[in-house]
Order: C-alpha cells, then sequence, then structure tokens
C-alpha cells in the first residue's frame, strides 16, 4: 500500500520530467532537470539563472510536492526567531500557491499539487515558487543575520 | 495518540540535532509497525465480519422456516377446532408454543449477529480510515525524508561546497545582480542595434546621393552656385 519508493510513482515523476523538460516557463525561461537520488524518487529542478533556489519534486499518489530550501536556523538572527516565525505564519495565506514550512533545521516554500495536475498547470505552480522564494526571501531578510 | 501527533513527534525526532536525519527512523519504524498491526487487524474484522454473516445468513432461514411453520400449524389448529376436535387443536397449539418459544430464542441470537455485524462494519469502515491517513501520513514524512537527503546531496554538489552555508540573502543577492546584468546587456543590445540601423541608414543615404559625403566650404559654395545658375 505504501506508495513512496514505489515503482508507480516513480514512474510518474520520469513521465513528468520528460514533459516539464520539453516546456519553458511562460516568460521563456528554461529550466533544468535532473532526477536526484538513486531510487528516482524526487527530482530537483532549475529556473534558469535562479539555481542558488533549486525546486525538489516529488510525487506520490496522494500529491505532486514542490519545496525549495529557503535557508537554515542559523541564519536566522536568534532575537528575531519568534517574530520571523509568526511573520511566516501570517504571510502564509496571501502567498499565491505556496507556503512556508520548516523540515529539519530549514526553513522551506512548498506547494502541493493533485497529482493529476496538467503540465501547465505544474509549470505555473514552479513558476510561482520561484517568484515567491525570491520574495519570501527579501521580505523576511530583516530576520536574517548579516551576510558573514 | 491521534496520527499528527504522532507526526510532529516523528519530524521533531531529528530536528534537535543539526546535521542529522531530520526524520526519526524510530518514529516511521513505530508508524509502520502500526500501520502493519491495522491491517492485520482490518484482515481479521473482515474474515470474522464473513463468519458471522455466514452464521446470521443461517440462523435468518431458521427464523424464516418457524414462522412459516407457526404458520402453518395456527392454521392446522384452527382446522381441528373448525372440526371440533379440541383435543388435536390442543396438541397442535402445544405444537405452536414450541415454535414460538424456539423462534424466540433464534430470533434473539439473530439481533445479536445483526448487531455484531453493524458494529464490525462500523470498525472496519474505522479501520480503513486509519490506515489511509496511516499510509498518507508515513508518505509524506518519507517524502520529507527523500527531499532532505536530496538537498545534502544538492549542497555538495553544487558549487562544490555546503551551499547551506551560503547565506540566503547572500544567494538572493546574487540573483538579483544576474537579473539586472542581463536586463543591461538586453538594453545595451537594443541600444546597438538602434544605433546600426541609424548608421546603416546613413549609409545608404549616402550611397543614393541624398545626403552628402563630405561637406566642405568648397562643395557648399560650388552647390551654391548651381542654384543660382538654375534660378
Amino acid at each position: 500500500m505504501l506508495s513512496i519508493g514505489g515503482s508507480m510513482s516513480n514512474e510518474k515523476l520520469e513521465k513528468l520530467l520528460k514533459d516539464l523538460a520539453e516546456n519553458q516557463l511562460s516568460d521563456g525561461t528554461s529550466l533544468s532537470i535532473e532526477m536526484f537520488d538513486g531510487d528516482n524518487a524526487v527530482a530537483c529542478i532549475k529556473v534558469e539563472d535562479r539555481e542558488e533556489f533549486p525546486i525538489y519534486m516529488t510525487v506520490d499518489e496522494g500529491q505532486i510536492l514542490c519545496i525549495t530550501y529557503l535557508f537554515g536556523d542559523n541564519q536566522v538572527d536568534q532575537n528575531k526567531r519568534a517574530e520571523m516565525a509568526e511573520v511566516m505564519l501570517m504571510m502564509n495565506v496571501s502567498i499565491p500557491l505556496s507556503a512556508f514550512s520548516k523540515i529539519g533545521n530549514q526553513y522551506i516554500m512548498f506547494g502541493a499539487l493533485s497529482p493529476s495536475s496538467s503540465i501547465g498547470e505544474i509549470l505555473h505552480e514552479i513558476e510561482l515558487l520561484s517568484d515567491n522564494v525570491l520574495d519570501a526571501v527579501d521580505a523576511v531578510s530583516e530576520y536574517l543575520q548579516e551576510a558573514a | 495518540m491521534s496520527i499528527f501527533k504522532k507526526l510532529i513527534t516523528a519530524v521533531r525526532g531529528g530536528a534537535s540535532e543539526v546535521g542529522e536525519a531530520i526524520v526519526d527512523t524510530q518514529a516511521i519504524r513505530i508508524l509502520e509497525q502500526e500501520l502493519r498491526e491495522s491491517k492485520i487487524a482490518l484482515d481479521e474484522a473482515k474474515t470474522s465480519l464473513t463468519a458471522v454473516m455466514a452464521e446470521k445468513m443461517g440462523v435468518d432461514r431458521k427464523v424464516k422456516n418457524l414462522n412459516e411453520k407457526v404458520k402453518e400449524h395456527e392454521g392446522y389448529a384452527i382446522q381441528a377446532i373448525d372440526k371440533g376436535d379440541e383435543s388435536l387443536a390442543l396438541d397442535v397449539a402445544n405444537k405452536v408454543a414450541d415454535f414460538e418459544h424456539e423462534l424466540n430464542i433464534q430470533q434473539g441470537i439473530l439481533d445479536g449477529y445483526e448487531s455484531k455485524v453493524t458494529s464490525l462494519k462500523k470498525m472496519i469502515r474505522q479501520s480503513e480510515r486509519n490506515i489511509k491517513a496511516m499510509d498518507r501520513e508515513i508518505s509524506v514524512v518519507k517524502t520529507t525524508e527523500k527531499v532532505q537527503q536530496a538537498s545534502e546531496l544538492a549542497s555538495a554538489k553544487y558549487s562544490g561546497s555546503n551551499s547551506s552555508l551560503k547565506s540566503a540573502t547572500d544567494s538572493l543577492e546574487r540573483i538579483k545582480e544576474r537579473q539586472q546584468k542581463r536586463e543591461d546587456q538586453a538594453t545595451a543590445a537594443m541600444e546597438l542595434e538602434t544605433e546600426e540601423k541609424g548608421e546603416d541608414l546613413q549609409d545608404r543615404l549616402e550611397k543614393a546621393g541624398i545626403v552628402d559625403t563630405e561637406s566642405t566650404g568648397a562643395s557648399v559654395l560650388e552647390r551654391l552656385k548651381k542654384q543660382k545658375e538654375n534660378s
């Protein structure tokens, strides 16, 4: 019953990547896509000129998940940590299609789609997520430590 | 414990240890174990539902049979009364009473089975919902783990160093700079193109003799003289 790592999901992801590779974002920006791990369970998508914030994509029967890592705990100004978390929570609703979250000690932004989404919808998601990530880092930069 | 609470335990487990796997594999193992147990329990519930239903069908038949027999013998008793055979009627009535007694017992058993079937079905539906939810949560936790692993791989691959140490604001600055550079390049390219087009036009005008190639004092004087002659 478990679908993660199951071959069905992998086939789905591989098919998705093939379709994605044949497309560009609405402004003609190209995507570089590669499988990430040996199990072919995670794909890494890099938007041209924004390679610093790659998008990781996984597919299972429940959802297509797109995740981008923003920054680690170590980059957060520890005195402003709680305030930042609150700001992120409050911003969540207004951010189109993406949301903040945290995996381990990494702050992330993610979007989830139905597994039956069209390639156009997925491209739209990638484009929005990529834009949102830049806006989000910009927006919360005041809570981050000065660059070392 | 609710599944969400278990999930919190699972993702929290490794979070305190920087650089460690973020998903508490122990918590996943526990979740998976519970999932397996739930599935076994579900199978057992289904098996016993089948058994109970089979037994219920048997009792059902008995009840129907007894009902028919009661009706049938009631008919006989009436016929005996009609014939004035009081003692036969009493014997038949005794038989009916026996049947009714047995019917009561069987009906009680049937009712018991019915409520057991209902509760088993409810339990099965609940287990199925739980299993689905657990499946989903485990898959989310595992996806998270995969992504975390992938990200570690990525930071190792990307620019050869640990990119997670690079600050997000630095990255953003770099992206902005690159964007600006691109825009500048595009603007420059456009200006250059315009200029080139302008030069091109000048060339063609000169070749066509519409624009003078080199206008000197002498040539101007010559032109003015010609104009005067023609006028």
